[in-house]
């Protein structure tokens, strides 16, 4: 192995680092520590100037290994590894040390913080001194792909894959196609019918030959990786079939949330406190009115129910306040002398045309209330029977400072989304985290957000934040570009960060064969060893903890790399 | 209260624990800088003579941190840490060391908060056992010296 030369860059990130670490102490420390060749700070390394500093470098100072000292390696390590492959520097010579995540953002005495980023440094730069050039290997993509979930977002992704030619495998656990959007009577902003959009979408779904539709069908376990997944289902009435698929689309969408526990509400005491699901099949039927079959004379609608509230969802559930205004809109259509109230928290119609809805809607007699959300929610009471309405709605208008009394006939609850029943199962099953809130975590929040850390495995939809319609679709043809660009590769490179056997150290015990999850290991009788696949590895490393004669080790986390790094973590310090 | 800061080593996995301490650093969440991180694909692959050598090397307590019972990215690796976990620790005492510095933890990518809980309540029991540099001197003559 050639002598290693390390550039050391010590990034600010603007003020994010610089501001609690003395970026120049950093780099000015280290550039005493062997086989140091380089060593600077810089305001953004992952900008072009800084990435081009570092080939620049990598040119002019022969240097054959890259240390990043800034962001999480979760942001950034594969900016970082590209800049080396531009260098023509194998991208595994590339080592990060995390200072803003787990240092600058998280401490507040600039002493302290400034020490552990030099802790952090010198252990990145003393472990990479056995890092080796690694190969990507290349796995086959098999065309098929397996949708979960047949609601707007599913459909959009298979439509688009069938209709470029491709297999589609439609896993839906309920008896119909359509999902939440098909309990929805009309869209916003523009006031649309959602089953004349929807029902085309479906009839070509049922009748596109590259879609295989399973309706009540459930999934309970894929095993595979990227380009070769494999699952076996039992469709309703049907026998076991097993499917292979190189990608998943998990579509899975978000259900409504029951109301009940907001007593202050009175759902489920007041038979015309109902929620916007309730509300929306009534609009679909044709037919508002109150339980006892009379028309409602007052009608109030409460905005942000169990969202935004740190007791149930702390999140925006994002399109109620714009459908809100469309009940508004539908319900003066159907009374127009009927009195309409709004009751919100704050009004936030950020879509394209959903400001204009608003301005729309308050010009029809529609009144505009505000409240607290945090420390003061409206109350509702039965209301007296000289009050000439069923209930009174009490509530500390927030603008005008006034406590007032609002009747009404009919409250409408706008109830926050949440992850459905099935959301743990589905992320077990398909290896994708959930985030606090129960919904998908995304590969990267900005310039990843429909792939996820499984690779070949997509979250499209609501199941991975509250959406709208035409976002869900953007998000899940997005998701099928990125597919379709695999597919058309053929093949998917994946980390060359897989294990290997040092056959003569290798005692044949079989160990490893027994705790790997994905097969990869076999054994060679003839020669008594343990053989790896390292197309299958998947490189987690279980086998070389427990191998015994220590024949087992991976590649990028060696035992030689980690030692390494431990040892000057504690050293430095 | 006890002025000593500690040196603390935590083993993490990239998918939960290390993804976990991401988010309590995108949320600003502020914690003691006691505890430093190595990452790791999966707890799974953490053999503890890692900890020995932490030991070893002068760490006053260990963390071990990975994600929770059947939300391993690799399947079922944690599940492997938690039963070597049980083994080493038996283990411990006979090799001379303080079982009380050594720290085992789920951590999920969505508990930024926990993460930080679990570094400033472990910081705060390392500091109240105080230095640890009893197996170091046990292993090494010189304290600057690497063991390997």
């Amino acid at each position: 192995m050639e002598k290693p030369r390390i550039g050391v860059y010590v990034c600010w990130c603007g003020t994010n680092i610089a501001k609690m670490v003395d970026v120049e102490a950093v780099a000015e420390e280290i550039k005493n520590i062997p086989n140091v060749v380089v060593s600077r700070n810089y305001k953004y390394m992952c900008s072009d100037p800084g990435q081009d500093m570092i080939i620049n470098d990598i040119k002019e100072s022969k240097l054959n290994r890259i240390v990043v000292s800034a962001c999480s390696p979760r942001i950034h390590e594969i900016t970082f590894r590209k800049t080396l492959q531009k260098a023509e520097l194998n991208p595994y010579l590339f080592q990060m040390a995390n200072i803003r995540e787990h240092d600058s953002w998280v401490h507040t005495d600039r002493a302290e913080a400034t020490k552990k980023a030099k802790a952090l440094v010198t252990a990145a730069i003393n472990r990479i001194n056995y890092h080796e050039p690694l190969k990507e290997l290349s796995v086959d993509i098999n065309p098929a792909t397996l949708i979960i979930g047949g609601g707007i977002s599913g459909i959009s992704a298979a439509l688009e894959i069938a209709d470029a030619g491709k297999k589609v495998y439609m896993i839906e656990k309920s008896n119909r196609l359509g999902g939440y959007t098909a309990d929805i009577d009309l869209t916003y902003p523009y006031l649309s019918s959602v089953q004349q959009m929807l029902g085309p979408m479906i009839e070509r779904m049922k009748k596109n030959k590259n879609i295989d539709l399973f309706l009540e069908t459930e999934i309970k376990e894929i095993t595979g990786y990227i380009g070769n997944f494999e699952t076996i289902i039992t469709p309703k009435n049907d026998n076991k079939t097993k499917l292979s698929f190189g990608n998943i689309v998990v579509s899975i969408g978000l259900r409504s949330w029951d109301p009940s526990p907001l007593e202050n509400y009175g759902y489920g005491k007041f038979p015309d406190v109902i929620t916007s699901v309730e509300f929306e099949k009534m609009l679909l039927s044709g037919n508002i009115a109150k339980k006892d079959g009379s028309i409602p004379k007052n009608i109030a609608i409460i905005h942000c129910v169990g969202s935004r509230n740190k007791n149930y969802h702390e999140y925006c559930s994002r399109t109620c306040c714009t459908i809100a205004l469309k009940y508004a809109n539908q319900l003066r259509s159907a009374f127009p002398n009927a009195s309409i109230y709004e009751l919100f928290a704050d009004m936030r119609t950020m879509s394209k045309g959903c400001e204009e809805l608003y301005t729309i809607t308050s010009r029809k007699k529609v009144v505009f209330m505000m409240f607290d959300q945090e420390n003061d929610l409206p109350g509702i009471r039965k209301a007296n029977k000289n009050d000439n309405c069923e209930m009174i709605i009490e509530l500390n208008e927030k603008r005008s400072g006034k406590f007032v009394e609002v009747p009404a006939d009919m409250v409408i609850l706008m109830v926050a989304m949440e992850g459905r029943e099935t959301v743990k199962e589905v992320a077990q099953i398909t290896g994708v985290s959930l985030d606090g809130n129960k919904l998908f975590i995304e590969k990267h929040p900005k310039l990843d957000p429909v792939a996820t850390t499984t690779s070949g495995v997509y979250t499209v939809g609501s199941c991975q934040g509250p959406k709208s319609i035409p976002d869900s679709v953007s998000q899940a043809r997005a998701a099928v570009a990125r597919i379709l660009g695999t597919i058309a590769r053929g093949t998917a490179q994946v980390a060359g960060t897989t294990a290997h056997i040092n056959i003569n150290l290798c005692s044949g015990c079989q160990m490893c064969i027994s705790v790997c999850p994905y097969s990869a290991i076999s054994f060679d009788d003839e020669k008594n060893v343990s053989v790896i696949n390292e197309i299958l590895c998947q490189g987690c490393g279980t086998c070389v903890a427990l191998c015994r004669p220590n024949a087992i080790d991976i590649w990028g986390c060696s035992n030689r790399q980690m030692t390494a790094e431990l040892t000057a973590l504690l050293l430095s310090d | 209260m006890s002025d000593f800061q500690p040196k603390i080593v935590a083993f993490v996995c990239t998918w939960c624990t290390y993804a976990g301490a991401d988010l309590a650093g995108t949320s600003r969440i502020k914690y003691e800088p006691n505890v430093k991180i190595i990452r790791f694909p999966c707890t799974g692959r953490i053999d503890y003579m890692f900890l020995i050598k932490a030991f070893a090397n002068g760490a006053d307590g260990v963390i071990v941190s990975g994600c929770h019972p059947n939300d391993c990215h690799y399947v079922s690796g944690n599940f492997h840490a938690r039963r070597r976990w049980i083994v080493f620790r038996e283990l411990v005492d006979f090799l001379g060391m303080d079982v009380n510095r050594l720290c085992f933890s789920w951590v999920s990518a969505a508990e930024g908060a926990q993460w930080a809980k679990i570094v400033n309540s472990f910081t705060e029991e390392v500091r109240q056992l105080g230095p640890y540099k009893a197996y170091m001197e046990l292993v090494k003559k010189d304290k600057n010296e690497s063991v390997f």
